[in-house]
């Protein structure tokens, strides 16, 4: 037994403290030499009981005192201490409240909660991927409106239409008509500085709206991938039907009984299945595998050619349209590319019933690999067409464009309900009365992620030419929400297989941000710094380039008086190249250092 | 009734948020929950317990296959019924939650698995490890030589010292390699 006496700093009392274990003497030994919030970090991590986390807390910190009062004698450095450990603890209070403050936002939980209760994470993670993207749109659209629209309608209320054009029903649908001069395209923003409480540049509020929400999208992206990256990735084991990964990965958050009973048959049986591979494990032979190689390879061919047909066949038709006069002929590319977005990957889950793959795993990611070449050559098709020609043939390009990407996001809803009925409800009707075999079907979670990545590209590409995208966008997921809720509910049934929920999470992060969200903001940058904004409409017209807005005002700052460090930071950062090369230097050491935060093995 | 904030106190709030992983929405709304299990005699003890069959009621934990493991594991009363204090049960939370780490998950998981409480996993363990997870009725257990042989390929995979026992460091390292573990070992209220 070790005594430690100290005195009160507040009261002046002596007070007693009594190490019992050498085990807590050693582990209070290695907690002391931490800084505070590592500290707070390993006693969170103990295995003991609340009681015991106290009492090691309660031990330390009398003598962290104690040492600190052996070491400064010296009272102004006492009191400098206290004030840095009273506004560090402050910063840590606020810390938590942040936590906490994420989580008020208590839309759907009690949804959620069922769904998680009945099917498991796998399925509960295309929704919490859903919240997740609504959240984006919610902040993007507050953030446009906020800055960009508001002041406009303040300043001039009235959209200024010509004579000759109504609202029709019909524009809901295109976009066109009525709507093309209202605030919902870039072309109804004015270019002017407006003058009211304060001088009001639009073209510089445009500019910066955009590119800074852009860049905290970015930045957010980043910070979950890694920080999924760190809690999911684990390097796997290669026997995917390993025991322990069986018994281990029984998902403690299903409630609802039935689901229990069903998980544990299934376990059974996969656990029966896993037992006779073991026993006999089947060696191929050598043509076998040239068979399989070759039935890969033709596959693969197919699935390639389908992508470049798709991506040929939509240029065609947009080259090859018609006059847009009649706004329901706009309909018919969007129209196709909806199609082409539904059909393809059903013919790709049927090609992959007809390949052998050695697991399951590598079944999931031949066909995401599929999925988003597909999404990716459309949307690529699209913008170059968009950018070459559509750039150089319309006066108001611009609107133009954002007409463009609204129709495609309108028809792509009603496409992914279409896809709801037939791919939920009719599976389950052929499942349960015409071909009872094949059972009730699972929810695709990989297939449904995926069309959520393309729908959320569409946005982030469509906000510079409609800043009131995201709100049509926000409708439409939370729309999708209850019914992809209702679809489930009422014509799946639970997956059979434990599909790495975990892992895929953190893939499907990745995917959108690394070909999606990089290349949206490729395609909005490409425009801001190569195209010529449109003569005679919008917020930039009559510049060279968009970007040349920042080159404009530090022209009209260098009048201003006291603004010199906005002048020294554009440019000797901005426009220097060593700027983006510490950027990317920045992100690559954040990444690695929350990878790497130390961890202190106890107990 | 008043609210749940002002029965507990801002200082206890601010200790539990330090040594749990829980947030003070997640710690309100476990205090909450508890405070409808307590007996009403009890509703202002803040040591109070409550035996183990009311905790079972509790929606999230009824059609556990584990449930009264958990119970057994973080109760800390002496006579070993499995009640829980309120400090019992944020612990229970705090294991559970999302932002727990690795190390104290498979900490837990390696106690609740071993129904004998004798420190290692041994064949009687995993055999009822096993029953839990497959059904415990007649027509659902595995037979006894797939259990033989479903248990050997077990030790042979994890048990690295061969002594025929899965201890706690044998344990974390075989559920490391399991990426589904974090994200399956989890209750939220």
């Amino acid at each position: 037994m070790v005594f430690v006496t100290c005195k009160d700093t507040v009261t002046g009392r002596a007070c007693c403290v009594v190490l019992c274990t050498t085990e807590e003497q050693n582990l209070v030994k290695e907690l002391v030499g931490l800084s505070t919030r590592d500290r707070i970090r390993a006693i969170r991590g103990l295995s003991m009981s609340f009681k015991e986390k106290k009492h090691i807390r309660l031990v330390l910190s009398h003598y962290v005192s104690l040492i600190i009062k052996q070491y400064n004698t010296n009272n102004q450095v006492l009191i400098q201490w206290s004030c840095f450990k009273l506004f560090s603890q402050s910063f840590r209070r606020c810390g938590y409240s942040i936590k906490s403050a994420r989580q008020t936002l208590k839309l759907w939980q009690s949804i959620m909660k069922e769904i998680g209760g009945r099917f498991g994470t796998s399925v509960l993670s295309y929704f919490v991927f859903l919240k997740w993207l609504l959240m984006f749109n919610i902040f993007s659209f507050l953030v446009n409106f906020g800055f960009i629209t508001i002041p406009l309608l303040v300043y001039d209320p009235s959209p200024n239409i010509p004579p000759n054009v109504s609202f029709t029903g019909l524009e809901m649908l295109t976009g066109a008509g009525y709507f093309t001069y209202t605030i919902m395209y870039y072309g109804g923003y004015s270019n002017e500085t407006l003058v009211g409480l304060v001088k009001y540049d639009m073209k510089l509020a445009y500019f910066f709206t955009i590119a800074v929400y852009m860049v905290l999208c970015g930045i957010a992206l980043i910070f979950s991938m890694a920080s999924s990256f760190k809690k999911n990735y684990v390097l796997a084991d290669p026997t995917s039907n390993s025991a322990w990964q069986l018994l281990s990965s029984w998902d403690f958050s299903i409630t609802n009984e039935r689901a229990v009973r069903q998980r544990k048959n299934n376990l059974r049986v996969q656990i029966q299945e896993s037992l006779s591979d073991k026993a006999q494990r089947q060696l191929l032979t050598l043509s076998e595998k040239l068979k399989h190689l070759g039935v890969y390879l033709g596959f693969w061919l197919l699935s390639t050619s389908l992508v470049v047909g798709c991506g040929v066949s939509i240029y065609y038709l947009y080259a090859a349209n018609w006059s847009l006069l009649q706004e329901a002929e706009t309909l018919l590319v969007p129209f196709v590319v909806s199609l082409m977005n539904l059909v393809v990957p059903l013919l790709y889950s049927l090609f992959n019933k007809f390949e052998h793959y050695s697991s399951h795993r590598r079944q999931i990611y031949a066909l995401v690999v599929r999925n988003i070449l597909l999404k990716m050559s459309i949307l690529a098709v699209l913008c170059y067409y968009w950018m070459n020609v559509v750039a150089k043939k319309f006066s108001c390009w611009e609107s133009v464009v954002g007409q463009a990407l609204y129709r495609l996001v309108i028809v792509d809803f009603l496409f992914l309900m279409l896809g709801s009925f037939f791919g939920e409800f009719l599976s389950n009707v052929i499942g349960t009365r015409l071909i009872p075999r094949l059972g009730v079907p699972e929810f695709d979670v990989a297939r449904n992620v995926l069309e959520l990545i393309y729908a959320q590209s569409l946005a982030w590409i469509g906000i510079y030419f409609s800043p009131l995208l995201p709100a049509i966008q926000i409708l439409k997921l939370f729309i999708l929400f209850y019914l992809k809720k209702v679809s489930l509910t009422q014509n799946c049934q639970p997956p059979r297989r434990t599909a790495r929920a975990a892992q895929m999470q953190t893939i499907f992060i990745a995917l959108l941000f690394f070909p999606f969200f990089v290349g949206s903001l490729s395609i909005v940058a490409y425009t801001a710094w190569r195209l010529t904004p449109s003569e005679q409409c919008g917020p930039f017209r009559g510049l060279n380039s968009t970007f040349s807005v920042v080159g404009v005002w530090m022209d009209d700052l260098h009048e201003i008086p006291g603004s010199q460090w906005v002048i020294w930071i554009y440019e000797n950062i901005i426009k220097s190249e060593i700027f983006y090369f510490l950027m990317t230097l920045i992100i690559i050491d954040t990444y690695i250092a929350i990878e790497n935060k130390p961890f202190m093995n106890c107990g | 009734m008043g609210t749940t904030a002002s029965q507990l106190g801002k200082d206890s709030l601010a200790e539990y948020q330090e040594l749990t992983f829980l947030t003070k929405q997640e710690i309100l709304l476990a205090h909450k929950r508890f405070t409808e299990l307590l007996h009403k005699d009890h509703k202002g003890d803040p040591h109070a317990r409550v035996p183990m069959d009311r905790v079972l009621t509790l929606p999230e934990l009824k059609s556990n296959p584990f449930r009264k493991r958990i119970c057994h594991v973080f109760s800390t009363s002496e006579q070993k019924d499995g009640s829980l204090t309120f400090e019992d049960f944020l612990d229970l939370l705090s294991a559970f939650s999302d932002s727990a780490t690795l190390e104290i998950k498979s900490h837990y998981a390696f106690r609740i698995f071993d129904f004998d409480d004798d420190g290692t996993l041994d064949s009687g363990d995993l055999e009822k490890l096993v029953n839990c997870l497959t059904g415990d009725t007649d027509d659902t257990r595995l037979t006894t030589e797939e259990m033989r042989q479903l248990i050997s390929n077990i030790l042979e995979e994890s048990d690295i010292d061969k002594d025929g026992t899965v201890n706690l460091s044998e344990f974390q390292h075989v559920i490391s390699r399991s990426p589904d573990f974090v994200s399956s070992f989890k209750i939220v209220l």
